[in-house]
């Protein structure tokens, strides 16, 4: 299992008593630890270069399950976000946090644990509706687990919760300790990004191979959990309809279709700001070579057939692989929803009730 | 109140002074035109500061030592700092100096930045010395302008002479030197809006990656639109703008002309326009219909009901790929 390199902790002084910060003292007993207060950001370091090897124990005092925001007038999935930090120690050059953080270093809200029973309230509270939550919208859901011991709170607390689960959506192989837990699966998603290997190799830095992501997806099929992937963001380039339908056939070779429960796919956008720092950390980046136009939500978006022509694609490979994938675009249109898959749910209800079902459908218990 | 700053007035032989651009000189691309006549006439009115390290180095007064050697002056009177004043206190004095009675242009402005670089944190030149130099204290501002010292010096003319845009830097300083100055001679050969010339700096980079390119050869290729004798200036900026257009956005041009085909072939009535959606991301066409009252409103409404060809107002995005 990879490891990330932490060089130094920052510890909020309220954090200090909280279980995760414990936890993470007794995991790396030998790097330096630096009190600080919360509104302290003297020893922060670079913003733009976001200090991924710092991890800063921050005693949270927001709202930890939020709606996500997604993005006015495109098609939404009506996910809910788990916030358990915010940063991640891999690089992608498209990553939007980049423009999005007005902090640097790895933040990691260490009083999940005492706000566990303030959320369970809201989903007991709403018997009726289910509750697709996920925890890597700011961060990778997984990646620190082996420190932090997410899955160690999370799943027991999720498990018991029938009108909800927890996605993980992750880039890594850090599966280890949800292989341990295989008796607390049951309302548990592990998902992966996926891209092809010319994209993981250029623009994801870090970051785990194609192929030991599909085997880890394996691991935990076998392990008895239902997975999900993202092909997002998807980058126009020559010869990627090929490469991705290459991934598609790796997929094919190496899972079961019948316990995957959504796989979503999703192109390249961004906010305007967002290109100035991308070629800057990432000089060389291609992911700007496409023909991008400003969306209807402000952000920069492929021109419309170009999109249309990826997603089709991939659906088709995908639909030839297993009929019943539960593919799905994020942030997209109707007009590109019923150009690419031949159906539209036409409204951000109507997308939430289709993954609803596919939750009834695959997560029986 | 500050201690004033001590210093020793001396006459100094010019032929003593090092006269290279030292660690505190923050003057680039300048005319000494003005300031020789003025010497000429009334002498210096207020004396250069030096400190002496090896020789004597210039802390204040770079140009008008500069205008003094050319006008055939042997010594000039001076004023001498302490050998033992701070770097920073030295720098800061010339900064205020130059403040007082000139404006930097951008590269100035750069080197001021890379020098106080030296001794200060980026917080610090952020609060305290963006806003002075009249820039936004963003970091990201603070990094172009640090790295106007590594431009290609053709470059750095350019944009002190504002002939190239600071914008426009942006969007060429990871180049190599090189494609530098090929995008530069560009812009210095005709004149150019700000904002065209930043949107051409980045399709020609854009263009040079989407297809393999490198910057000169996708220069090379609309430079002769450059040199057409046919086309007065403004004319020739339009042209190469809408070959770069062209090439950087093929199948977003390709819709557009089906769009304006179909639209040509539509005997709209006088007055009338039909706008398709931006990009064409949405979903809705405009229609505009310019009129003076009522009658002539219902007229052209009538007209309109019986114009062929308006059913073929279709998806024109879906025509390419």
């Amino acid at each position: 299992m990879h490891q990330f390199k932490i060089r130094r902790i920052l510890l909020e002084r309220e954090a200090g008593e909280d279980s995760i910060a414990q936890r993470i003292r007794t995991r790396l007993p030998d790097v330096p630890i630096t009190p600080v207060a919360p509104d302290d950001l003297a020893l922060d370091r670079d913003i733009e270069e976001l200090d991924k090897q710092s991890l800063r124990m921050v005693h949270f005092s927001g709202e930890f399950l939020k709606p996500c925001p997604g993005t006015p007038r495109y098609i939404c999935c009506g996910y809910q976000i788990l916030h358990v930090g915010i940063n991640c120690p891999m690089d992608c050059s498209y990553c939007f946090l980049q423009s999005y953080l007005n902090q640097p270093s790895l933040r990691i809200f260490s009083n999940l644990a005492n706000k566990l029973d303030a959320i369970g309230a809201i989903i007991d509270s709403h018997p009726g509706r289910i509750f697709r939550i996920g925890t890597g919208e700011f961060t990778d859901s997984l990646a620190l687990d082996y420190l932090i011991g997410w899955t160690d709170t999370l799943l027991p607390f999720f498990s018991s919760k029938r009108n909800c689960i927890l996605e993980l959506k992750t880039k890594t192989t850090c599966i280890e300790n949800l292989l341990k837990k295989r008796d607390v699966g049951q309302r548990i998603i592990v998902a992966w990004s996926l891209n092809t290997p010319r994209i993981i190799a250029h623009e994801e830095r870090n970051t785990a191979s194609l192929e030991s992501r599909i085997l880890a997806a394996r691991s935990c099929q076998k392990a008895g959990y239902v997975v999900a992937f993202h092909f997002d963001p998807l980058i126009h380039y020559p010869g990627g309809r090929e490469e991705y339908e290459e991934v598609v056939q790796l997929m094919e070779r190496h899972l079961d279709p019948e316990t995957i429960i959504w796989i979503s796919m999703g192109s390249f956008r961004y906010m305007p700001d967002l290109k100035w720092v991308i070629k800057r950390r990432f000089p060389k980046t291609q992911i700007f070579d496409g023909e991008f136009i400003k969306g209807l939500d402000g952000k920069l978006r492929y021109f419309k057939p170009i999109r249309v022509e990826m997603y089709a694609n991939l659906f088709e490979k995908l639909k030839k692989w297993y009929d019943d994938l539960g593919v799905y675009l994020c942030m997209e249109s109707d007009d590109v929803w019923s150009q690419s898959l031949g159906w539209s749910p036409e409204k951000t209800g109507c997308l939430s009730e289709y993954l609803d079902e596919r939750v009834k459908k695959l997560m029986r218990g | 109140m500050k201690t004033p700053l001590q210093s020793t007035p001396l006459q100094v032989e010019i032929s003593d002074i090092d006269l290279s651009p030292g660690p505190f000189c923050m003057s680039f691309q300048f005319s000494l035109e003005k300031l020789k006549a003025s010497i000429d006439r009334f002498g210096v009115l207020n004396p250069p500061y030096l400190v002496k390290i090896s020789a004597f180095t210039v802390v204040a007064g770079y140009r008008r030592l500069l205008a003094a050697r050319e006008l055939g002056w042997a010594d000039i009177p001076c004023r001498i700092l302490p050998g033992d004043l701070q770097s920073l206190d030295t720098l800061l004095l010339n900064l205020h100096d130059n403040l007082t009675v000139r404006q930097f242009n951008p590269i100035e402005k750069g080197m001021v930045l890379t020098r106080l670089a030296r001794y200060i944190t980026e917080e610090e030149i952020l609060r305290d010395y963006m806003p002075m130099l009249d820039l936004p204290s963003n970091r990201h501002t603070l990094r172009l302008y640090l790295g106007f010292e590594d431009l290609d010096d053709a470059v750095k003319v350019s944009v002190a002479t504002g002939r190239l845009s600071v914008k426009a830097v942006e969007a060429i300083r990871v180049l190599s030197r090189e494609d530098q100055r090929e995008i530069n001679r560009l812009f210095t050969t005709l004149k150019w809006s700000v904002n065209l010339q930043w949107r051409a700096c980045l399709w020609i980079t854009e263009i040079a990656s989407r297809e393999g390119q490198s910057v000169r050869e996708v220069i090379e290729d609309i430079a002769e639109l450059a040199t057409k004798g046919t086309m007065n200036n403004p004319q020739k900026v339009r042209a190469i703008v809408k070959a770069l257009r062209e090439r950087r956005f093929p199948a977003i041009m390709e819709s557009e002309r089906s769009f304006k085909k179909v639209i040509s072939h539509i005997a709209l009535p006088s007055k009338v326009r039909v706008v398709h959606p931006p990009f064409f991301e949405g979903t809705d066409y405009t229609l505009e219909i310019v009129f003076r009252g009522g009658e002539e409103l219902m007229e052209t409404l009538a007209r309109l009901q019986n114009t062929a060809g308006l059913d073929e107002i279709t998806d024109f995005w879906k025509t390419k790929t």
